[in-house]
């Protein structure tokens, strides 16, 4: 059966009237008390599931910036409005009290974060990023040569010191900066959990 | 995948599952870790398709199955060996297809040896194997010489039989502990019925013989004429919601974007690549330096070349490997953005190390994950730790504009639907500040080391555009200053006139962006949906599909039309985006004959040769290097599957007891304190570690959401009745479980799901462990990782965290 999201809203419309009629609930009554649900005057705006590979649809009902609901979206055709418990409950993490929201610093062997702005943090970082490729560049290297076995000097243009593991939960976009960050500053090791 | 096919890509897509007839799901637990397959197989099993399940538990999935096999860890191979012969033997494989589509006439070099375990060219000192000898005989036209049948003693379906001949069912048996006849059942279930595919994932990787058990999936694939097809194919269930993406992207020491080969010291120039790596090679890392220094990278100065920092050969700086040269104090400085190694790698000990060998660790991050906060976990001393700690808050997935490749190598699209919480930014924002910051710092810097910083095209606006990144991978027509429209427009433009960051997303914001497309029609009704997103090369949704058509182009299976060959309009056409060399070039064509168009050989791989199309037949008079068009993709561990133990292993291998595991895996032992390695008689269970469908990965997200704590708050190790009567033990009650390298306290799971089966005569045990959990989140709990061995897969660096041996004792 080919589901449209208006089609499909339609089809749980009837559903929950029917479902109300059964249970004594009037939603005509309830609705002129002014009860409304929450997903009302929702803008409904969709979304990729963040989990496995599947690259499930998720829609999100937001209200004056606020998310409000996520379901799995019925248009999309890899999951037909399906998600799994992870994607059903990944509406929590917007406002999770666990998230962090501020720069942090751990000074060298302190116990506990402090706050950092971005724009000193961001400094730090960069200042660090400097010091380290001048202090460990490589600008050539010796390797034996396959048929004579002499060793020649050869061009690297390696930043030794610096590592960057990057993420197959970025997006796209993301990856490919980090892949041109590191080898624009000369870093090849850039690896992330693809491997394991 | 890329050896055999071409490509390092799942062939099918989710949506296609529906159109097979037979499934082998051996390697993932799909109904747990990647829900949304169970609902295509489902529609599948409905319209009377077959599912053989083999895992080392009775999952989920197993529980949908119409043939389970319960598998002792790591021994795969064994048991597809056995398949293959038994396919070889009887007679089972779709002989035009294996004639016109794979290598298997082309004759083997004469020095190609197998003997007791080890392939011709084995170096016993670098543990390493020369490849030369596992090539083809070439003619003088340097092309393989063709056998005039598969009876030939030289062809590759010579050495394929000859070789499988060992694999009989009840060798397999003695070695995974699955009974001869299910393995028979198996092999006779899923070759009979067509189109078949094959579904797997870690469970297949995480070994170090991961690689050859995804090629012997190949083999069988190939002999059954089942890649190229709807419903069939090799299906590499990712992990990750973008892990696709991120490998395209080249998040990887030895790639460019693209899977380009990253240069290596001795490249001193474009030409030397060219001559390392093909002619082929050359237009796509052109296209990406002009993406990368736009106008200062000119043919004058061979494309900036010289800016790209080059790899040493003899390097291994595999994400694993990385911890250890850390350990050794090599890095400063490591920038780690989304990911937690302290729980998710093998072996994690040398990562708790490594991070204090550190000035500074840079974290990005929804969540402190205990990599972020590895400075204080439990029993570690904050104040001898040196490492600076900068942590910034990222914005989730849909807090940002961007897009997502899936398993389908769909492209998938989505802008922000929210403002990120508080203060925090996607990473995009966070590498576009600074890198703008790290430029500012080098302004005016006249050292050449410096140049490719400060002649770099980095221009995403003021605040990064998502979408402008997105058209920089789609690539620009650089006379023009236009986007590419399609693949097409860049393979036909001249080398040095076009940019792409990443050319094989060439078209997908051609025409608009095609990434955001919500079309799900389906004309076909064979779940392409093809004007859904943009899918990568081309919009083509089953790769490989010029092998759905007979040698006259038209397709085999009038039920599953992909492609076909249009002989009035003289045009290749279809259903999906038709997968050729060129669309004019008729079936019987050099070009149009070919259904793998990534190999040098047009050919699919059954045995995989080392071979570079093109070269001249006599070397170039003026001493120039020879450079041929397209070298093949090669398995350092050999050109065909053989069957090794796990590093860690309860038995000997069956087959050559003198090389029991295989000779090339990259066994840890840099750090003897820290990378040990157990023995049978001290640690006499396997333990293998799988994941759950309410926790994911190494949990920074899943253990931050309530719910999903409540569902699986803990890990846990399950292990059968008979070995939990053994040690004394109920359900729930506490049982430690160590290995060589630590041991981790956790309740046991006494199930069904595990039975005691028998390992070449004796009684084994396999204990499974979800690894999920980490000392910190809202639901804490120990790491798994504690326990398993980084011993690595000399290919891909995969580690072995699917099989280790451990005790097991009341706590």
């Amino acid at each position: 059966m080919d589901v449209t999201r208006r089609g499909f809203l339609k089809l749980t419309g009837l559903s929950v009237v029917a479902l109300a009629a059964g249970v004594g609930i009037d939603p005509a009554a309830a609705q002129a008390k002014g009860y409304t649900l929450k997903i009302d005057g929702c803008q409904k705006i969709p979304s990729i599931c963040h989990f496995c590979s599947g690259g499930c649809g998720m829609l999100l009902y937001v209200k004056e910036g606020k998310l409000i609901h996520l379901e799995g979206d019925p248009d999309h055709p890899t999951n037909e409005g399906t998600l799994c418990p992870k994607g059903a409950s990944l509406g929590a993490v917007a406002y999770s009290p666990q998230r962090v929201v501020k720069p942090r610093r751990r000074a060298p062997g302190a116990k506990d974060w402090e706050e950092i702005t971005w724009e000193d943090a961001l400094d730090r970082v960069a200042e660090k990023v400097k010091e380290v490729r001048d202090a460990t560049w490589l600008s050539s290297e010796e390797t034996p040569d396959a048929k004579s076995g002499h060793s020649i000097s050869y061009t690297v243009n390696r930043a030794e010191g610096i590592a960057f593991l990057g993420s197959a939960e970025v997006d796209n976009e993301e990856s490919y900066l980090i892949s041109k960050f590191c080898r624009v500053l000369g870093v090849p090791y850039n690896e992330h959990q693809a491997r394991i | 995948m890329s050896p055999s096919f071409g490509r390092g890509a799942m062939t099918n897509s989710w949506s296609d599952l529906q159109n097979a007839e037979v499934f082998l799901v051996a390697g993932s637990n799909c109904a747990e870790n990647h829900p949304i397959a169970m609902r295509w197989i489902n529609r599948a099993k409905a319209k009377g398709a077959k599912m053989i399940v083999v895992d080392p538990r009775f999952t989920r999935t197993a529980s949908k199955a119409d043939v389970f096999a319960q598998i002792r860890p790591g021994t795969d191979i064994a048991y597809l060996g056995a398949i293959i012969n038994y396919v070889i033997v009887n007679k089972l494989y779709d002989e035009e297809y294996v004639l016109n589509y794979t290598n298997a006439l082309l004759k083997v070099n004469r020095d190609y040896r197998f003997d007791e375990g080890l392939f011709s060219g084995f170096d016993i000192k670098s543990r390493k194997y020369g490849v030369d000898s596992w090539s083809y005989q070439l003619g003088p036209d340097q092309k393989p010489l063709t056998a005039a049948s598969l009876e030939d003693p030289d062809s590759v379906f010579a050495k394929l039989k000859a070789h499988y001949s060992r694999y009989s069912f009840e060798t397999a048996e003695k070695i995974t502990g699955i009974p001869a006849q299910t393995i028979e059942l198996i092999a006779e279930t899923f070759a009979k019925r067509k189109p078949g595919t094959i579904l797997y994932a870690l469970g297949m990787t995480q070994h170090t013989t991961a690689v050859q058990g995804i090629r012997a999936y190949a083999i069988i694939q190939l002999l059954l004429g089942n890649i190229g097809k709807a419903g069939g194919g090799v299906n590499a269930l990712r992990g990750e919601p973008n892990v696709q993406g991120s490998t395209d992207m080249a998040n990887l020491f030895n790639n460019l974007p693209g899977y380009l080969p990253a240069p290596i010291s001795t490249d001193k120039n474009l030409q030397d690549y060219a001559a390392r790596n093909g002619s082929i090679q050359v237009k796509p890392l052109v296209s990406l330096l002009k993406a990368w220094y736009g106008e200062n990278a000119t043919k004058a100065n061979d494309y900036a070349f010289d800016y790209l920092p080059k790899i040493n050969p003899a390097m291994n700086a595999t994400m694993v490997k990385m911890f250890e040269l850390m350990e050794k104090g090599q890095f400063k400085l490591l920038f780690n953005m989304g990911s937690n190694s302290l729980v998710s790698i093998a072996n994690r000990q040398l990562v708790r190390s490594a991070l204090t060998k550190l000035d500074m660790m840079v974290v990005s991050d929804l969540f402190e994950v205990e990599t972020a906060q590895f400075w204080r976990e439990p029993g570690v001393n904050p104040s001898e730790i040196k490492t600076e700690v900068i942590m910034f808050p990222a914005a989730f997935v849909y807090e940002k504009a961007g897009s997502l490749t899936n398993s389908s190598r769909w492209i998938q699209w989505k802008e922000a639907a929210i403002k990120p919480l508080g203060e925090a930014k996607p990473d995009l924002d966070l590498l576009d500040a600074l890198f703008k910051r790290i430029r500012r710092l080098y302004a005016g810097s006249a050292a050449a080391k410096d140049a490719p910083i400060l002649k770099a095209r980095w221009d995403y606006g003021e605040e990064p555009s998502a979408l402008k990144v997105l058209q920089e991978l789609n690539g620009y027509d650089e006379t023009s200053g236009k986007l590419l429209p399609t693949l097409a427009d860049y393979l036909k433009a001249p080398v040095g006139d076009v940019s792409t960051g990443c050319w094989i997303y060439a078209g997908v914001t051609g025409n608009g962006n095609l990434a955001a497309r919500r079309n799900n029609t389906d004309p076909s009704h064979l779940g392409l949906f093809n004007n859904w997103s943009f899918a990568w090369p081309a919009n083509i949704r089953i790769l490989y599909n010029r092998a759905s058509c007979d040698v006259d182009g038209q397709p085999v299976d009038p039920r599953r039309k992909l492609v076909w060959w249009d002989s009035a309009k003289s045009l290749w056409l279809g259903n999906d985006g038709p997968d050729v060399v060129d669309k004019t070039k008729g079936p019987k064509t050099p070009e149009g004959k070919q259904s793998f168009r990534m190999n040098p050989e047009g050919l699919g791989r059954l045995f995989a040769a080392k071979y570079t199309s093109g070269l001249p037949a006599a070397p170039p008079a003026n001493g120039q290097p020879v450079i041929g068009i397209r070298p093949a993709g090669l398995c350092v561990d050999g050109p065909l599957p053989e069957f090794y133990e796990p590093t860690e292993s309860p038995t000997e291998n069956l087959l050559h007891a003198q090389v029991s595991a295989s000779p090339t895996a990259l066994v840890p032992s840099a750090f003897p304190e820290i990378q040990k390695k157990g023995k049978a008689e001290d640690f006499p269970y396997v333990l293998t570690t799988y994941g759950v469908v309410e926790q994911f990965c190494a949990g920074g997200v899943t253990r931050n959401i309530p719910w999903l704590n409540e569902l699986m708050p803990e890990p846990f190790a399950e292990m059968s009745r008979n070995l939990a009567a053994k040690i004394g033990v109920r359900e729930g009650d506490k049982v430690e479980v160590s290995s060589a390298r630590g041991k981790v306290t956790v309740r046991c799971l006494v199930t069904d799901r595990l039975q005691t089966y028998k390992v070449n005569g004796r009684e084994t045990e396999t204990i499974g462990m979800p690894w999920s959990w980490g000392f910190a989140s809202l639901s804490p709990g120990p790491s798994t990782n504690e326990l398993t061995i980084a011993s690595l897969d000399p290919g891909a660096g995969t580690p072995e965290t699917k099989v280790c041996l451990v005790n097991v004792r009341r706590a």
